[in-house]
């Protein structure tokens, strides 16, 4: 006898993720995911973003890494709750870290969470944190072709970050092949162009977020 | 690495189906992969198999049906799949065309045996 199922499969972490989504969302949180390969610049980028907030601004912090609390020690000169995730040899954060890592903070009193992935542009992809955008950067030092040796990555983004653009006269890098490969995996993602070194396109950057936070919290 | 939650959750979907049939076994379970799911499909089957053996499912089967990305025109409505990323309809040649599947992980089907039936 054959039943006929159709029916999706959830793993334990998309049931997880599911349940945070719906916590952010009822307390107009907008959570953001970056994703890049280790040294694309998500710290940077973090670093910049929280550098021109005002001290009032309702935003916390979560960063993971395998060792070291390096980064959240960068990020928490900011003044803003930061905690890092150390992960222990797993490649990647996922929904049951992100929820244990929040424990004891008043979400109430936040409205912008940002999560920084562990350096890894495969399995991150995999593990919904039940964020509302996931953010994957590359960099101008890397292959133009990222996009396509990691597809699943670059389709699963709401925003692909081009970082570094400062460095293009000294690199090989093509940045419009770049933009086209990111385009073949997902025809209509929107791509920014940004240096954290000399803050071009940074404005587009804040612009962007500001637009997800008005429409989370709202 | 997740896809051994993934091949969990499978085996919990067919205890709780075969639970709704008395009387049944569960024999072969159809799960549907697609291109762009993030689930490699040796390594779920690997998982699959680890925790099928020595549990209260053994011999349970898996039939593993992987299916690639694919585009649907919107100018002539044909449905095509993609291939080394070229997004261009093949049938009219048009550009404009949006995505139409490939990132499916769902179960179709539970095979059940009732043990009475058929054996001597």
């Amino acid at each position: 006898m054959r039943v006929p199922l159709e029916k999706k499969v959830l793993n334990e972490n998309d049931r997880l993720a599911a349940s945070l989504r719906e916590r952010f969302r009822q307390l107009g949180i907008l959570t953001v995911n970056l994703i890049s390969a280790p040294g694309s610049g998500k710290t940077s980028l973090l670093e910049r973003t929280l550098e021109t907030f005002d001290p009032s601004r309702r935003v916390a912090l979560l960063t993971g890494d395998i060792q070291t609390d390096n980064d959240a020690r960068r990020l928490a000169r900011f003044g803003f709750p930061t905690r890092q995730i150390t992960t222990g040899g797993a490649c990647h954060l996922d929904a049951r870290m992100v929820e244990r890592a929040l424990e004891g903070w008043d979400l109430a009193a936040i409205d912008l969470l940002f999560l920084e992935n562990v350096g890894n542009l495969v399995c991150p992809t995999s593990y919904d944190l039940g964020e509302e955008a996931r953010v994957v950067l590359l960099s101008v030092t890397e292959g133009e072709d990222k996009p396509l040796k990691y597809p699943a990555t670059f389709y699963h983004a709401d925003l692909v970050i081009l970082n570094k653009i400062d460095l293009l006269p000294y690199v090989p890098f093509r940045i419009e092949l770049a933009r086209e490969n990111a385009r073949r995996v997902q025809p209509a993602v929107e791509i920014l162009e940004i240096s954290c070194s000399t803050g071009e396109g940074l404005d587009r950057w804040r612009q962007w977020l500001e637009a997800l936070r008005v429409a989370a919290a709202s | 690495m997740h896809e051994m939650s993934i091949a969990a959750s499978v085996l919990d979907a067919v205890r709780a189906e075969a639970a709704r049939h008395a009387g049944t076994r569960a024999s072969r379970i159809g799960l549907r992969i697609g291109e762009l799911s993030r689930v490699e499909p040796e390594s779920l089957r690997f998982c699959f198999e680890v925790l099928v053996s020595g549990s209260d499912l053994e011999p349970l089967a898996l039939d593993l049906e992987l299916v690639p990305r694919r585009n649907r025109c919107l100018d002539c409505g044909t449905l095509f799949t993609v291939v080394d990323y070229n997004f261009n309809c093949g049938a009219c040649g048009g550009i404009r065309t949006e995505p139409a599947g490939g990132d499916e992980m769902e179960l179709t089907y539970l095979e059940l045996e009732e043990p009475d039936a058929g054996t001597a």
